[in-house]
């Protein structure tokens, strides 16, 4: 049974369950309910909840994992807010397995670092690039694409090259 | 380490055990049973596996940071794009998911034509995996017989969406349009004839003594690794875990059809092919029972807020207008919250995850897709094996890249 001291916040939303546990006892809240039978983490993703005005947020990033009871069955939503440039939370790859890519793509999208990772590096987009796209600041269509004409390879004269 | 893909360089340092050193050699991205753009870096001693390392991301679309700048309703159109082979499947996954936010429940004629055309799929996205794996172990005529009847359910998604493919037929609040008298005629056939079908694809590869030398024994996955590794689908039912969220977390009325959940205890490639073979069985017939059930009635949701008004009512009623001009200008909005939807797609669980801060746009939309979680498994399955048979087992695992990738 997880211990009530790492609840700060629970509720149901959608029909489904949720609790919020403290952002650095994340590990002790996610073996105590492995324990407790959720052996599963579904997924493990990020919310970017820049200018948001529609409820109370403690920080601007939510993380969200997914943990599910194979035997009743029964899902469980634990979050955890964080802020910081960048956000900083454990790792959770040695009690989960499956979270080692979700990881590296929160990672790589939202540039939530996790400490104790074996290999964070970015996954889904291309090694080289700048910026995580799915935060909020992060503009839709702002990046130039290849072979367009504002691509600037394509805009040197072939003389000039 | 590889520089760039194509390059094959030897590393220094380590040894197999014959002596010689680890070789490491590039797979893909361009390789033709990769499914997709999927590159391996693959460690090698003689022709054993020592490693596996998936470099994904060539697929990758962007399709959830697309779908933060789109409306509720234009999403659909996108969800369809990221697991390409069944695209009813992720529409459902969707509509479902705002359904569940916005506390709305769709008729039973919806719930069962969604359910149709999920088993459709299920069966269309089976029939190319079993085609394409067939092509690649050696069957060659495997792919001929699979798309032909493929082809039979690309014509029942156009006779109902107009679509071949990408058909964005479920939607939050019902479907696109009631089926045609035509639709249900050409359903029936399908299902009279696809039992004998699926014997003819039984009878060339399950006794088929090249099919059953690659596929026996080959890329053994236990059943407390798979659960570990957070496989679902026929990964997790091909080693003997009897757990289908259809059966599971029933979902659109699934828990009013008589089913069984396709098990196999092998564990192994061949086992994944017999599930296969087994749940396109299962889907003929909840396909016969959705098709002799099918409930009369509407098939969307009454809400005005959600659904545009029939053609009809705009020329004689000033509200149906107004709502008209609504929806497809601002569109709706969602309630804040968020909401978690798992639907059993033909490779595992394909989820929604989406937050609404109460706007006519999502603020966030993640999908869970089977193929990202189900490919860490790789490693484990390849691991001493020849690397012939990668091709087996990356055949067998089914993972599509764009659904991997989004």
């Amino acid at each position: 049974m997880i211990d009530s001291a790492l609840v700060v916040d629970k509720g149901v939303t959608a029909r489904d369950e949720w609790i919020t546990v403290p952002a650095d006892r994340i590990r002790d809240a996610l073996s105590a309910l492995k324990k407790d039978g959720y052996r599963l983490l579904v997924f493990l993703t990020c919310v970017d909840h820049l200018v948001d005005a529609s409820r109370e947020f403690p920080a601007r990033y939510e993380l969200v994992y997914q943990l599910r009871d194979l035997d009743k069955p029964a899902d469980l939503r634990l979050r955890t807010f964080i802020d910081g440039d960048p956000p900083r939370i454990d790792s959770v790859h040695d009690i989960f397995p499956p979270a080692n890519w979700d990881e590296r793509e929160t990672y790589d999208l939202f540039g939530v670092v996790f400490a104790g990772h074996p290999g964070l590096t970015r996954i889904l987009m291309p090694d080289d690039w700048v910026g995580h796209p799915l935060r909020r600041d992060y503009p839709v269509g702002g990046e130039t694409v290849e072979f367009s004409e504002e691509h600037e390879i394509w805009q040197t004269p072939p003389d000039e090259a | 380490m590889i520089e760039s893909p194509g390059v094959t360089v030897t590393r220094t340092g380590e040894h197999g055990a014959f002596g010689g050193e680890l070789l490491t050699v590039n797979f893909g991205p361009h390789h033709p049973s990769t499914h997709g753009v999927l590159r391996l870096i693959v460690d090698l001693d003689g022709e054993q596996i020592k490693r596996v390392e998936p470099v994904i991301g060539y697929l990758h679309t962007g399709i959830e940071k697309q779908m933060e700048a789109l409306r509720w309703q234009q999403g659909v159109v996108v969800t369809d794009r990221h697991d390409y082979l069944s695209p009813p499947i992720n529409n459902l996954a969707y509509a479902l998911a705002v359904e569940k936010l916005m506390g709305v429940e769709v008729p039973p004629r919806a719930n069962a034509l969604r359910v149709i055309m999920s088993e459709l799929t299920r069966l269309s996205s089976h029939l190319v995996w079993m085609g394409t794996s067939g092509l690649e172990l050696g069957a060659m005529s495997m792919l001929m017989y699979c798309f032909r009847e493929r082809d039979l359910i690309m014509d029942l998604n156009e006779e109902i969406s107009g679509f071949r493919m990408h058909t964005s037929y479920i939607r939050p609040g019902g479907v696109m349009a009631d089926a045609t008298p035509r639709f249900l005629e050409m359903l029936d056939k399908f299902i009279r004839e696809m039992p004998g079908h699926v014997d003819e694809y039984e009878d060339l590869l399950t006794m088929n003594p090249i099919w059953r030398s690659r596929t026996i024994g080959i890329g053994v996955l236990p059943a407390e690794d798979a659960k570990v590794l957070g496989a679902t689908g026929p990964m997790l039912r091909g080693s003997g875990v009897a757990w289908d969220l259809r059966k599971a977390i029933p979902y659109s009325g699934y828990e009013n059809y008589d089913f069984e959940v396709a098990v196999s205890n092998d564990s192994d490639c061949y086992g994944r092919y017999l599930v296969r073979i087994k749940e396109m069985r299962e889907a003929v017939k909840i396909l016969r029972q959705a098709l002799d059930k099918l409930p009369d009635g509407p098939v969307n949701v009454d809400d005005r807020k959600m659904l545009p008004p029939p053609r009809e009512e705009l020329e004689t009623s000033m509200e149906a207008v107004i709502h008209h001009f609504k929806l497809f200008t601002e569109g709706y909005s969602v309630p804040p919250g968020d909401a978690y939807v798992a639907v059993e797609s033909g490779r595992g669980e394909n989820g929604c995850y989406i937050v609404s801060d109460g706007t006519h746009k999502p603020r966030r939309v993640k999908f869970r897709s089977a193929s990202f979680v189900n490919l860490q498994a790789l490693e484990r399955m390849a691991l001493n094996h020849m690397i012939a048979d990668m091709i087996a087992i990356i055949g067998t695992a089914d993972t599509v890249l764009g659904d991997c990738d989004r």
